[in-house]
């Protein structure tokens, strides 16, 4: 267990209860990169302040309604996510027993065309053999971890009987296949998407009962942008219908998208010649989504160069649409801040002011 | 500066913007927000919905970006995954004109964001953007009806365009720009005052958000950086008004926060940029014209002060007179009633 609060108390008012119908962008860049938020974002929904073990059935309770995730992920794998939170003390596989939290996997079967996209549970069958393998072992944390070697987690192992120990622990868990192209493979994953919601929603499983509110992460469906393209006839405008449909089936939405400055500054107007397609196109998707975000949350890092206890810069501000909410209720005033961050080796993570 | 030109400019303007806000005579048909990350185009929008409301104006609002409808708007079009032309189905079917003999209300037509429609890969190429435009505000039943329909649309400066189809095309926004009416460009109040500061220090002015080219920065603006209760909140409007003879009318306004006035004021609320306080402060009463440094002591002379001074006949004066050598020269002193006669001083 991290010795701090796994939830910094700064940081807290902003992840904690995201308000009803909005969308949340954390905007992230290559030195700086979102996981350890989205993580934090999942705690704040699914985890217990009190204790790690001893059942779910107090948290996430606020207001009578119960918190629920959706992870749509689309550059990090089961296994990554599931450790990473293991870290937090959240068991993301017994959450998926209790109807808590649903992952989409975006990652390992987006493009292959072997695999059904209908939901199927995880197995060791499913892997075409070694190819999965670099698969699953692509998402590393990019933050020095010396610490990751020592634990037990079998991230790169790989091997058939820990991917078939796995499929015993998560139960079904929903891969993303893309196919065809346009608005209507869109639709299909949005159709997808929008099943898990709903069997989240209405399941008879589990100790769920009453009203609950679903919260959709959508981490980095940037790759979706880039990876298809005009070919494909996908551009800016229907990645930006696309979450606009995800986020109507959710109670509030977060995605998190890349901010490096090639992506997002080569196609500005300061820019002198004519910008290739998949910056202009990833530029207009990011500055859209910022337009339309009540909260944008930007990672960066530190401007004065790396330094050993300090791994980037957190500001939080208002998007364009918070001005559209009427007067905010007690609960969602918020200020705008700026504040440095420390991930550390286990995971845990500072959050402190300037010269703090 | 002659006062009774300003005070014209004064009256003129604000007339102006409140005709235009108020979509008094349908004064502007298409008007074009330009708004950033830095400063977005919301609090304007509510503004004309607030206006449009209290003169009983039907309000339809097509939103590329918004969820939900905003308060205050009668009809909500989503614009999501729709063509053009379903979208002006769907704004002509929001509102029947009543053919009776009440005269027909008049009608305001936002636009959220025409971005996303201008860079949606499936627009055909018989699509005219000019055509789209006017078929909102002419409607095609009648073409000598009167125009009663106010267009207003907004448009991200900082969205990068669609690569043009073909190379002989304008740009959108400078097919925005010539067809509109109005443009407002939005600014934040904070960083036009930034800037202000800069410039009058002959200073390079700074610039914010994603013009500062800083990897990871979105948005540079924080709400309330330092006191909490800064005047500083507000919008400034940059205006263009094209009148029908062709001549432009170029100002700048500041329009206050929402929560500065009750949501049914009638009395006009944007001022002149120039009349703030913050950006153009008042000079000080007389002292305009001649500078003289601060310190603890009373420099200054009081008219009565001045008055004795000029009446000193200096020395030289006196020597003038050529009364011969040795003479002339003397100071020549009256003393006042608060002189004190001082024997030991003034013997010699």
């Amino acid at each position: 267990m991290p010795s701090q609060p796994a939830l910094p108390h700064l940081l807290a008012p902003y992840v904690s209860s995201p308000p009803q119908s909005s969308l949340t962008i954390v905007s992230s860049v290559l030195g700086a990169t979102s996981n350890w938020l989205v993580l934090r974002f999942l705690y704040a929904a699914l985890g217990n302040p009190s204790a790690s073990n001893s059942g779910y059935d107090i948290s996430g309770l606020e207001n009578g309604k119960k918190k629920k995730v959706v992870l749509v992920s689309f550059l990090r794998g089961w296994e990554f996510w599931r450790s990473e939170a293991k870290r937090l003390g959240l068991d993301l596989a017994r959450l998926t027993e209790k109807r808590r939290f649903a992952f989409v996997d975006g990652l390992s079967d987006l493009f292959s065309s072997s695999s059904t996209p209908s939901q199927s549970p995880l197995s060791s069958h499913q892997y075409p053999g070694a190819g999965a393998v670099p698969r699953t072992t692509l998402p590393i944390r990019p933050q020095p971890t010396p610490a990751r070697l020592r634990q037990p987690v079998p991230l790169s192992t790989g091997s058939n009987g820990i991917a078939s120990q796995t499929a015993r622990e998560s139960g079904p868990i929903t891969k993303l296949h893309f196919s065809g192209s346009g608005v209507a493979a869109l639709d299909a994953l949005e159709k997808e998407i929008a099943a898990v919601i709903n069997e989240l929603v209405d399941t008879k499983l589990g100790d769920d009962r009453g009203e609950s509110e679903i919260i959709l992460v959508v981490d980095q469906s940037d790759l979706l942008l880039a990876a298809t393209g005009a070919s494909k006839g996908i551009g800016a405008t229907e990645m930006g219908d696309w979450i606009m449909g995800l986020q109507q089936a959710a109670y509030a939405t977060i995605a998190t998208i890349s901010a490096d400055s090639p992506l997002i500054h080569n196609a500005s107007a300061f820019a002198h010649e004519a910008p290739p397609p998949l910056e202009t196109e990833h530029a207009a998707f990011a500055v859209g989504l910022a337009h339309r975000a009540e909260i944008i949350m930007q990672l960066r890092n530190l401007e004065t160069g790396a330094a050993r206890d300090v791994s980037g810069v957190l500001r939080v501000s208002k998007g364009s649409a918070w001005g559209q909410r009427e007067i905010a209720t007690a609960e969602e005033s918020w200020e705008e801040k700026e504040v440095l961050y420390f991930v550390q080796r286990d995971g845990g993570v500072n959050v402190f002011g300037r010269g703090e | 500066m002659v006062p009774s030109n300003m005070s014209h400019r004064q009256t003129h303007n604000l007339l102006l913007i409140s005709k235009l806000l108020s979509l008094r005579d349908t004064a502007s048909p298409l008007t074009l927000l330009l708004d950033s990350l830095e400063q977005p185009a919301t609090p304007l929008v509510k503004e004309y919905i607030r206006r449009a409301r209290l003169s009983n104006v039907h309000v339809t609002l097509i939103a590329f970006e918004t969820l939900k409808p905003l308060e205050g708007v009668d009809a909500f079009i989503s614009g999501r995954r729709k063509s053009p032309s379903e979208i002006l189905k769907d704004v002509a079917a929001a509102y029947q004109p009543d053919s009776s003999n009440t005269p027909n209300r008049r009608r305001l037509i936002l636009i959220d964001s025409i971005n996303p429609l201008l860079r949606s890969t499936r627009l055909d190429k018989n699509f005219h953007l000019s055509t789209f435009l006017s078929s909102f505000i002419i409607p095609s039943g009648s073409p000598t009806a009167k125009i009663d329909s106010s267009l207003v649309i907004t448009f991200h400066l900082d969205v990068p365009g669609r690569p043009a189809q073909s190379p002989y095309a304008p740009d959108p926004l400078t097919v925005l720009t010539y067809l509109a009416t109005t443009v407002i460009k939005l600014h934040s109040f904070s960083h036009i005052l930034a800037q202000k500061a800069a410039r009058d220090r002959s200073l390079v002015p700074p610039v914010f958000g994603l013009a500062e080219e800083q990897d990871g920065v979105l948005l540079g603006r924080l709400d309330k950086p330092i006191g909490k209760d800064s005047a500083e909140g507000g919008v400034v409007l940059e205006m263009e008004y094209r009148r029908k003879s062709g001549r432009g009318v170029l100002e700048w306004y500041l329009l206050p926060p929402a929560s500065r006035y009750p949501p049914t004021q009638v009395k006009e609320v944007v001022t002149l940029l120039d009349d703030h306080p913050l950006y153009r402060p008042p000079e000080e009463v007389g002292g305009g014209d001649e500078e003289e440094p601060e310190s603890t002591f009373e420099l200054r002379l009081t008219e009565r002060q001045r008055r004795e001074r000029e009446g000193v006949v200096l020395p030289y004066f006196d020597a003038q007179q050529g009364d011969g050598p040795g003479e002339g020269g003397r100071i020549l002193y009256d003393m006042g009633e608060e002189d004190d006669f001082d024997e030991e001083e003034d013997e010699i």
